[in-house]
């Protein structure tokens, strides 16, 4: 066996080491914070935000219609929400070609949620040395209510967290009051347990973990990378060897590299890589050992940058390309999709229908010579503002429509069922025809839809 | 959970955590995508309600959950298969003695 391999296998019997990621911070820190406020911001107000009268942004799926500010999809738009999906997830090739794993260190929920937690750990136990010390410390009364604090935050943040999210399927505001009187239904606490369970344990337990072991992401984001992708790394030629010194003495003329060894960027690694070994996937690019290696290069009078963003052709001193031919055929594809998105949802037809014939009877013969068949018309009306609505039968000769009519009234977001009789005279057909529905808005001829169904009369 | 010392280098889910995780974790992104698409297409109210009157479910937050936990299950059984299957493979064809006469063979 392989020494990876053996590696593996030792694998089985050794308890994961805590990794205590020491404090930095840097520009790039201060990029991550803005992220981490930005995006959990939009997650904990969005469903607090009220839009015409009810909730701007609400997955409705008690009611089968999902609610986006203005706009409401209904089941039958399920193919918009596949299209957003694809659209996402061509935005996550372009950026990891344009610029590495941009989203996995400043936008991936893992990364955001875990940056909080390990926040909330530091307010209460301190930085990493004393983190560190109170592990190995015997359990005091300090100890317990230092550990008690930290958990009663997290519990704290993650059952809030499981609430929003609960939130965005559920009137937030009523699902607040459920709360507060004890009377949220079965499936609403499932899953306000559920989702806060999984950030307590992803964002406090299993950190970096999901990253290395379960992110199928971060295996498969290396074929987006090309020598012109943007990487955190390590200017080895500029570092090696590397080797401690005294500050202001001659490195060069004993033939050090500009690299102190001061394991700094290793201590800051939420991972616990070395960057120095080179570009390795469990790397989510969170910059934390740039900050770290800056503040260093400041301190010992270095040009900053040994460890920075860059490109491989920039590393070999190669001319960068920004425009080449992934970047151009992923934003092209890109640019179509989105448009193609925007001009299908502003198409979108408010309108529609469904026809199904009544069960109980395939004809109808009636004394007056005419033959009739009952049909139930389902008019949609997925508009903002309510409709007054036509229905018109084609298709035979001297074809006959009655309903309750001579109009239907159908409220904004509702379906309407409407029973609707055809009658045609006898004689005219034998066995079975399709027939044509429509039904047409009285206000705007231009909202309308077509139906098509089977017209039964008897043979010979 | 271990309580750690400094970091070592030696930073490594116990095997029985990997198995557990990449079982559950893809079978759960799975489940999610089919739920979604199934449920756009089946309203769970309308689950067995042709034939027989009482439908098979009381709400539609109940289809949707026991859609779901349905999904990870049977996603979780393929992963765990593949898993089982990958790990207990041979990393390389065993050696036979036939393999050795046709290397002769060919020299």
């Amino acid at each position: 066996m392989t020494g990876p391999e053996a590696e593996l296998e030792g694998g089985l019997y050794e308890a994961r080491q805590k990794i205590y990621p020491r404090e930095i911070e840097g520009r790039f820190q201060r990029w991550r914070a803005i992220a981490v406020w930005v995006l959990l911001g939009i997650y904990y107000l969005l469903p607090w935000i009220r839009w015409g009268g009810r909730q701007a942004v609400l997955f409705d799926l008690p009611a089968r219609k999902f609610h986006i500010f203005g706009l409401t999809l209904w089941p039958q738009d399920f193919y918009f929400l596949t299209w957003l999906l694809v659209i996402a997830a061509l935005s996550l090739f372009f950026f990891t070609a344009l610029a590495g794993r941009l989203f996995c260190g400043y936008a991936c929920p893992q990364t955001v949620w875990t940056e909080t937690f390990l926040w909330m750990e530091r307010l209460v136990e301190g930085n990493r040395s004393q983190q560190m010390k109170l592990a190995k410390a015997p359990w005091t009364l300090e100890k317990l209510m230092r550990k008690g604090a930290k958990q009663f935050l997290w519990i704290a943040f993650a059952l809030w967290t499981g609430f929003t999210f609960v939130g965005y399927f559920t009137p937030i505001t009523e699902l607040a009051g459920k709360i507060v009187n004890f009377a949220t239904g079965p499936w609403e606490k499932f899953w306000v347990l559920f989702y806060g369970g999984a950030t307590y344990f992803n964002a406090g337990f299993m950190r970096e973990q999901v990253c290395k072991y379960m992110c199928p992401y971060a295996r498969f984001q290396s074929a987006m990378f090309d020598k012109d992708t943007l990487i955190i790394t390590y200017d080895a030629e500029r570092g090696e060897p590397r080797g401690a010194r005294k500050k202001g003495s001659d490195y060069k003329s004993r033939g050090l590299g500009d690299c102190i060894d001061c394991t700094m960027c290793v201590q800051v690694c939420p991972t616990g890589i070395d960057i120095r070994k080179g570009l390795q996937y469990e790397c989510i690019a969170c910059a934390a050992c740039i900050d770290a290696c800056d503040e260093v290069m400041d301190k010992v009078g270095y040009p900053r940058g040994l460890v920075r963003y860059d490109t491989q052709h920039g590393l070999e001193g190669v001319k960068k390309r920004v425009l080449r031919p992934r970047t151009l055929v992923y934003a092209t594809l890109l640019a179509v999709l989105l448009g193609g998105f925007a001009v299908a949802l502003s198409n979108r037809s408010v309108v529609g229908m469904d026809v199904i014939r009544d069960r109980n009877a395939l004809y109808r013969e009636r004394p007056d010579g005419l033959v009739e068949n009952v049909y139930n018309v389902k008019i949609l009306n997925k508009d903002a503002a309510s409709h007054e609505f036509h229905i018109t039968v084609s298709g035979l000769p001297g074809i006959e429509v009655d309903y309750a009519g001579p109009t239907v009234l159908v409220g904004p977001g509702q379906v309407q069922s409407v029973p609707v009789r055809v009658r045609v005279p006898r004689g005219g057909i034998s066995g079975g025809v399709d027939v044509q529905f429509a039904i047409e808005t009285t206000d705007r001829p231009e909202l309308r839809a077509e139906g098509k169904a089977r017209f039964l009369a008897p043979t010979g | 959970m271990p309580l750690g010392e400094e970091y070592s280098g030696k930073l490594r889910w116990p095997r029985l955590m990997q198995d557990v995780a990449i079982v559950a974790w893809p079978s759960f992104l799975v489940a999610s995508v089919a739920t979604m698409v199934c449920f756009a297409f089946i309203d769970p109210l309308l689950i067995g309600h042709d034939d027989y009157p009482p439908p098979a479910f009381s709400t539609r937050m109940t289809g949707y959950a026991v859609g779901f936990f349905f999904f990870w299950l049977i996603s979780a059984l393929s992963s765990l298969l593949t898993l089982y299957l990958a790990r207990t493979a041979h990393p390389e064809p065993p050696e036979t003695d036939l393999a050795k006469d046709e290397t002769r063979s060919v020299e």
